[in-house]
Parts: C-alpha cells; structure tokens; sequence
C-alpha cells in the first residue's frame, strides 16, 4: 500500500451481523461486508441516548456504511439506510439470527465473498416473504455458504470420481463426499439416497425425503466445519420446544 | 514488580463490572485503596448489604428487599394486565408516562441468540407461570424494537397464546411532535407499514 493512501471506505454494502459494548458508551460491530467480508468496526458513542448510530445497528437491515482503518478493528463513521426496510416476521427471526451466527462463527474476518453476500441478502428477502418453507431456505444457504467458503460438498459423484445412482443408498463423509459402503471408524457419517444427493445438486428441495436427508447430511458437515463451537441459536431453539 | 496477593484479588474482583478491563481495574483499585478508603469501606458494606437483602420480587421479577416488592403488594394496580418489560428502568420509565396502571412483569434481559442468552438465562417458564395466575387477561409485550426484543416478543406470544391469554404489543411509529423531515428512514418506513385507519 501506498504510504498516505486513503484506508476510508465510503458507502459500502454491508449487515449488522453482532454487536457487543465495547468501553463505556461504544459498541464493536460485526459487519458483513460485500466487498471486504467479514469485518469488526467501533461505533464510537453508539449507546449514547442520543446517537445517530444507535437504531441503524439493526441486524437484517441492508445499509451503507463508511469506515476507515486498517487494522483488524475498523472505526465506524457513518451508517445510512440502503435498499428499503425488510421485515422479518417473528417465526423468521430465529433463521436469521442462524445465519448471522454461521457467518460469524464460519466465515473468516476480512475474507471477500461477494457471491455469498448476495446469497446471504437473497436469503433474508426470502425469509422475509416467507416465499418457500424456511428450512428449505436455510438448507440452500447452508450449502451455498460451505461452497463458497471452498469446502468441498460432493453430490453427484464423490472424491473418488465414482457417480452417484439414484437408486442406491450412501454414507456420506466430511470432505469424501458419498460412499457405498463405510469401513471401521467411519460410521460417523450420514445415511441417505442417491436421489436425495442429485436433487440437492439440482436444488430441488420439493420431496419430504429431500428435506428430511438434507437436513441430517447439512448438520454433519456444519458441525464437522464448526470443530468444537457451539450454535447457540440451535440450542435456543432446543429449549423453547421444551417451555 | 508483585503486586500483594490481596490488592491483586482486588484487580481481579472489580474485572467483573461491564467495560472494565484489566487497565481500568488497576486504576480503580488504586484509586480506592490511595484517595478514597472511605468511599472504598461504604462501597463494600453496601454491596455487602445489597447481596444479602436483595432478591426478585416473586409476583414481577424486579429487584425487592421483600419477597413481594411495594408496588405489586400495594393492591391498587389492575391485576387483569401484565406488561412484560426487558429490565427494570423500562418499568420506571412506563411508570413516569401514568400511562399504565397494570401489573409487570421484569424479564431482566432479553432472548440474545448469538450471546447465548436463551430462555433459560431470562426465566420464561417464570413468566409463563405467573401469566397463568387466573388474574391475567392481557400480556402488553413492550420488550425493545430491537431485533433481539422482537424476538422475545414473538417467542412469549407463541409461549402464552397457547394458553387463551389475550396479547398484546406496544405500538411503534412516529415520535410524539415528529416532524416528517426530521425522523429517520426506518422509523419513517414503519410507521407507513403499521399505519392506521382512521376513519
Ligand atoms: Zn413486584
């Protein structure tokens, strides 16, 4: 970089991702950028009564932010409102909160993936509208966000180069892909169709099965991603069943 | 350098306030035992007092030194509304409005996924009970228009509205004397979302 060169960046697109205080009267901002992803910004002052910034730090908003800094801590200058207000229905809430805790947890700090963010304001219109079942949405972010990060989910045939048959069952294995049989120790994989596998490779997601399947082989992987950290938001929801 | 091993316990003690780091810690520690060891001995006697004296008040979950605090035993509340509220300054400041002459009931925080702050931290079944005392015919939900507050909000309307509790949320839209020009675009945009009839 050059020595004096501008590190602002004016009115870019960005979510509120998290938000925790920071000192007395600021808050530390996780911010999902389009073009420089992941970043962490102070909002000096944003638990002020009186702040500008303060009822703009809204998760699910899309708005644009100027920042500048280039360190891994960024200071927040301005926020404004970009694309409309989106409101997320109550029952929707909860997948929203999903997604921002898997892009916190998953996706690395300054680390651009416009296609994701795309995908990612994409999903949350489509919460929003309630236009397709909501796990079904949350299926296609899930795997739509693990491609993009580079991990390899194999469908439609495995590492092995072996074709997936639709009318045979697999195990599927964390970075293998589906296999037809498993050996010792492997058993941890996840049992499902080859009909599940291609429909998900054509993101079709309209059999019972489909849902169902995808959503035990989604698990596997995310947790087998997330090592030992723990999704909050799922257990969340665990407990609420309980009440 | 060491530090004794009391004025290090010290350092560690206050570390426990929000936004103290181990700098301020060290500061405060400092200041306590060198200008102000009257003040220091007050504050210890009084969190000492506090700890042993307060607790949550049974019937609204609010801080009390009596198992029911003043205002839920005084008897001159309407015990058919309950209004839930995140914490106890949202209690005082619906108070000041004389708005509102029902019963409360004080979460002490709010459902905060990504901090992991679940219904377990907040003490739902606590309310899902006390909404049920066969008094209550409406829950006002005035939990924060945050997402965070939304969300409690929605989760307790599901939680209660299985039970044939009428609910209730608190309306959202332009400030009182909100001039047009001056309200921002998110309020601005929900108020034209939640508009009204008004004929
Ligand atoms: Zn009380």
């Amino acid at each position: 970089m050059v020595i004096g060169a501008t590190t602002r960046q004016e009115n870019q697109a960005v979510y509120v991702l998290h938000s925790y205080p920071f000192k007395e009267t600021s808050l530390i901002v996780e911010l999902f950028t389009r073009d420089f992803g992941r970043i962490a910004v102070v909002a000096k002052g944003a638990r002020r009564p009186r702040s500008a910034l303060r009822g703009m730090l809204q998760s699910f908003q899309s708005l644009l932010a100027t920042w500048s800094g280039k360190q891994e801590l960024k200071t927040l200058h301005g926020l404004e409102w970009h694309a409309g207000l989106l409101v997320l229905p109550g029952e929707s809430l909860m997948c929203g909160f999903y997604l921002n805790e898997l892009l916190m947890r998953l996706l690395p700090r300054d680390d651009p993936h416009e296609a994701l963010f795309d995908e990612y304001a994409l999903t949350l219109k489509m919460l929003a509208t309630q236009a397709q079942d909501s796990a079904v949405i949350l299926r296609k972010f899930e795997l739509c966000l693990l491609q993009q990060l580079g991990y390899a989910v194999p469908l439609i045939q495995n590492i092995h180069d072996e074709v997936v048959d639709a009318s045979k069952q697999y195990y599927y294995l964390p970075e293998v892909g589906p296999v037809s049989s498993v050996h010792v120790g492997q058993e941890n994989g996840v049992q499902l169709s080859g009909e599940t596998l291609l429909a998900m490779a054509q993101d079709d997601y309209s059999a019972a099965l489909t849902q169902q399947q995808s959503k035990q082989l989604m698990r596997l992987l995310i947790n087998y991603y997330l090592g030992d950290q723990v999704l909050h938001t799922r257990q969340l929801l665990m407990d609420l069943q309980t009440l | 350098m060491n530090s004794p091993a009391s004025l290090e316990q010290l350092i560690a003690a206050l570390r426990c306030l929000p936004g103290v780091g181990p700098k301020s810690a060290v500061r405060m520690a400092y200041y306590l035992l060198q200008r102000d060891r009257k003040g220091a001995s007050a504050l210890a006697q009084a969190l000492d007092i506090a700890l042993q004296v307060v607790s949550h008040c049974e019937l609204c979950n609010t801080f009390s030194e009596t198992p029911v605090c003043p205002m839920c035993a005084s008897g001159k509340r309407e015990d058919s509304m309950l209004c839930v509220v995140e914490m106890p300054t949202d209690m005082m400041l619906m108070e000041q409005t004389q708005a509102y002459n029902g019963m409360y009931y004080v979460l002490m925080g709010r459902l905060s996924p990504l901090d992991g702050i679940g219904p377990k931290e907040i003490h739902l079944d606590k309310l899902i009970k006390r909404a049920q005392d066969g008094k209550v015919q409406e829950v006002i939900l005035a939990t924060n228009y945050t997402v965070e507050g939304e969300a409690t909000a929605h989760y307790i309307s599901e939680l209660l509205g299985k039970h044939g509790i009428r609910i209730s949320r608190i309306a959202r839209g332009m400030p009182m004397g909100g001039e047009i020009e001056h309200v921002d675009a998110g309020t601005l945009a929900q108020a034209m979302l939640e508009r009204r009839g008004v004929s």
